[in-house]
């Protein structure tokens, strides 16, 4: 070991973020491979190691005999101290290769608050910024991930963006790069290569022009890129191999188990949420695929916690044989099942029954909005009488605690709906009171109340966000409302937080220097409490002369040109505002399995998503 | 039931995971393995796994040891190369077999100590140290803060190698459950009174030992 390396790695805590090793790691021989890939994710290793895109292109890629891809995250507040004093590069746990000397960096925007940690790593990558500072010596830096979708505040910072699913089209990506670099093509033609690719977004190939009133002019491509730029997703998910040989952190992470993804996409349609119409068209996985991934992945990690994610599980057509079939041999060895997101809607006791067997966890559920009318306004169908349900099947079986999710400043959104939320906890503790078989002890409601923020692609990405003012009164009501209940606790996210989000995330280029500024200013990792500071922020605005408000509180007509239009993921603007005018009037939507509301994602996938004369679920 | 004891060195990175990572990771590797090993009865099934004794984060050891239990006798040979595909870069096994001492039979431990100083002290740190009457550090426990004498605890210096920028030494340390003194108590004591950096001296745990001070294995 590099006894300077060393040396840093004694004086830091949690040292072994920085090393590597785990196992399931994968060495190959640098000299042997084509492309060499570093896939960096903007948040400490604990995260970022929880992250199942990670495995996904980590294993992919790895499969190739001629691809390496690496991982790096980013250093703590404390190791880049000692990088930055010591003059160590940031380099790739497996190899310890400085980032500037592989070919491609990928990055992933998962989320917007994550943005300064790019710069961050980028600074102790001792890399150029902006992709016209970086020079034919310098390696590719591309990102991927959710943000992708609008990382228009991000675009100035790289060569390419990644817009879609991974499985595929990394593998493309790094083949094509690997062409290019064999025939030495300069970046420029190795981009324009590049772009060909669906999938592929390269930014400096589309120029953007502003009106005087700040908003988009218009968008202008360059060198044949297609306008618009198409997202990439996979076609055949239902046969698509999961990742089964995850890297296991020594440790630990925040999601530290096996999981398999066992679907794709979302048929809710809920209008504030994005990955619930970014992830379009709707896509399952075969039951006897996921039960043959789910074996070959505990059998490699030694997990003995399963984790059947997606959007919403519980959706998943054959939900009940996939438990059936995997649930023997998860209890013969010892391995928990765990469904996150799961639906109030088609909670049961089975379902219960068969995921409590080894060990039991937490129950969170996610109402959204405190009345019906809201949260038909948000079409998340979800009614009294099914949380009132699923409230009195879990007391039953025996929890006595509970997690409730719900968001304030929605659209359309009064105070009687904040006095829903506190009535809604009410009635679920007068239901536990009410049960003559219910656990010992006192219930425990604790609910959790973020600021909404407006999303592109979703169609309340029109509407412009709640103030301070209006955000502070309303929480201040809701804990009047709620008193001096000690049954209920209430805890909210940072305001001030989600206005930043919501800038970033419907942003556009200006902004890429206020999150440089930001950033030299000291901001990072700001998802993290002990680093966030929201008055460095106002300051980095103030000093490029740009108003949030412009980027948050505004109405966005719907003919106004936004800075992610020529992007496109499936869904039109066309269903979007459909969409956000049925919400005016509290209209509804059906699951998208049910009835199709041709919000266009079909067109990605060349056929109807769902065969709609077989019933579904 | 077996109880089974695994020896194992832990270096290069391996050094900086915790205790805590070890039983972790242990764990894992023992299911993954797929050896019958015991599990605890109860509502949250467990693997049983007890570390001898913990070593601090950052130091390597030639001599660690965790014990488990297995349902049916299996072969030192098969166990190794079982789990040692299981484990990460740096945790080398050394043997798996019946436990010959308890944990409280450990009274010493011999280290090693390298430890580098740019700025040209290291051949004083000694010459000035086998002169002092008393070597004051402070000791840290959950009772408080108290100071001690280290002089007469630390034993069997032995300097093996040393210039004006490092040092190499062996020394043997009181260790275990009763009473133990970490060796980072003397390398803050010299960066006290010489300024040198307690980040640049490594540490290699080599031998436990008994109260005899004879070799534990």
């Amino acid at each position: 070991m590099d006894r300077k390396l060393q040396s840093a790695l004694l004086s830091v805590q949690k040292p072994a973020r920085y090393i590597g090793g785990e196992p399931g790691v994968i060495i190959k021989d640098a000299d042997k491979v084509d492309v060499r890939f570093a896939f960096c994710f903007p948040d400490v290793y604990e995260v970022g190691m929880s992250h199942l895109g990670l495995k996904v292109i980590y294993e992919a890629l790895n499969k190739e005999p001629d691809i390496w891809c690496e991982r790096c995250f980013a250093p703590w507040v404390d190791m880049h101290k000692i990088m930055k004093e010591k003059n160590i590069p940031l380099y790739t746990l497996e190899s310890k290769t400085p980032l500037k000397d592989t070919d491609i960096v990928g990055f992933t925007l998962m989320y917007e608050m994550s943005y300064s940690n790019v710069l961050q790593m980028l600074d102790l990558a001792q890399i150029p910024y902006y992709s016209k500072d970086r020079g034919e010596e310098y390696p590719l830096i591309c990102a991927g991930g959710p943000c992708t979708c609008n990382a228009e505040p991000m675009a100035d910072f790289f060569d390419f963006f990644i817009l879609g699913e991974g499985e595929y089209l990394n593998t493309e990506i790094c083949r094509a790069y690997s062409k290019c670099k064999k025939q030495k093509l300069s970046k420029l033609d190795t981009l324009k290569e590049l772009s060909k690719i669906q999938g592929v977004y390269v930014p400096s190939f589309y120029d953007v022009e502003y009106n005087e009133d700040n908003t988009v002019k218009s968008v202008t491509p360059l060198y044949g890129a297609p306008i618009p730029c198409s997202k990439a997703i996979v076609k055949d998910f239902s046969k698509c191999e999961a990742p089964v040989n995850f890297v296991t952190p020594v440790i630990g992470a925040v999601f530290d188990r096996a999981s398999i993804e066992v679907l794709r996409g979302c048929v809710r349609g809920c209008r504030f949420c994005q990955a619930g119409f970014i992830y379009r068209p709707f896509r399952e996985r075969d039951v006897d695929l996921i039960d043959k991934n789910a074996r070959e992945l505990c059998h490699n990690t030694g997990y003995n916690q399963l984790s059947l994610t997606s959007l919403s599980t519980s959706d998943h057509s054959e939900l009940e044989k996939m438990l059936d079939t995997i649930e023997p041999w998860t209890t013969e060895e010892k391995i928990s099942i765990t469904l996150p997101s799961l639906r109030v809607d088609n909670f049961s006791e089975s379902l219960i029954e068969k995921t409590t067997k080894i060990r039991k966890s937490g129950l969170t559920l996610a109402p959204e909005a405190g009345t019906q009318h809201l949260r038909d306004i948000i079409n998340k169908n979800v009614t009294e009488e099914e949380i009132e349900k699923t409230a009195k099947i879990a007391f039953n079986a025996g929890y006595t605690s509970m997690k409730l999710y719900f968001m304030m400043g929605l659209p359309g959104e009064t105070m009687e709906d904040i006095k829903g939320i506190r009535d809604t906890c009410q009635k679920l503790l007068d239901i536990f009171y009410s049960l003559p078989n219910r656990p010992k002890g006192k219930p425990d409601i604790s609910i959790s109340v973020a600021s909404f923020v407006p999303k592109p692609f979703t169609p309340f990405q029109f509407f412009g966000q709640n103030g301070a003012e209006l955000i502070a009164e309303k929480q201040k009501y809701l804990m009047e409302c709620i008193g001096n209940n000690k049954r209920i606790k209430v805890s909210y996210s940072d305001a001030d937080r989600s206005f930043l989000e919501a800038v970033f995330a419907r942003g556009d280029r200006r902004l890429s220097k206020v999150i440089l500024d930001a950033y030299e200013s000291g901001c990072m990792f700001d998802s993290w409490t002990e680093c966030y500071d929201y008055e460095r922020w106002v300051s980095a605005f103030e000093k490029n002369d740009i108003d949030m408000k412009f980027y948050r509180s505004r109405f966005r007509s719907f003919d106004e040109i936004n800075p992610w239009d020529h992007i496109n993921y499936g869904v039109t603007k066309d269903f979007l505002i459909s969409d956000y005018k049925k919400s005016f009037q509290a209209i509804t939507n059906r699951p998208c399995n049910k009835q199709c509301y041709n919000c266009g994602a079909n067109k990605l996938l060349g056929r109807a998503c769902f065969d709609y004369s077989k019933t579904t679920v | 039931m077996i109880t089974v004891r695994l020896r194992f060195e832990k270096k290069d990175y391996a050094i900086f995971y915790s205790n805590l990572d070890l039983q972790r990771v242990f764990q894992r590797a023992m299911k993954k393995s797929g050896l019958p090993v015991w599990y605890s009865k109860g509502f949250n099934p467990r693997i049983y796994l007890t570390f001898t004794f913990p070593l601090s984060l950052g130091h390597a050891s030639l001599c660690e040891s965790c014990d488990f239990k297995l349902n049916e006798f299996v072969e030192e040979n098969t166990i190794i190369e079982r789990l040692q595909p299981c484990l990460p870069e740096g945790i080398i096994l050394k043997s798996a077999k019946e436990p010959t001492f308890a944990a409280t039979d450990i009274c010493y431990a011999k280290y090693k100590i390298t430890l580098f100083d740019d700025t040209g002290h290291c051949k004083r740190i000694f010459e000035d140290y086998f002169k002092k009457d008393r070597i004051s550090v402070v000791k840290k426990s959950k009772k408080g803060d108290a100071e001690i004498d280290i002089k007469p605890l630390i034993t069997d210096i032995d300097i093996l190698e040393t210039s004006d920028d490092f040092v190499v030494f062996t020394a043997v340390f009181p260790a275990g459950g009763t009473y133990n003194i970490n060796p980072n108590l003397l390398l803050e004591y010299f960066e006290k009174e010489y300024g040198t950096d307690r980040h640049e001296a490594f540490v290699t745990r080599l031998e436990i030992l008994d109260k005899n001070k004879e070799i534990l294995e």
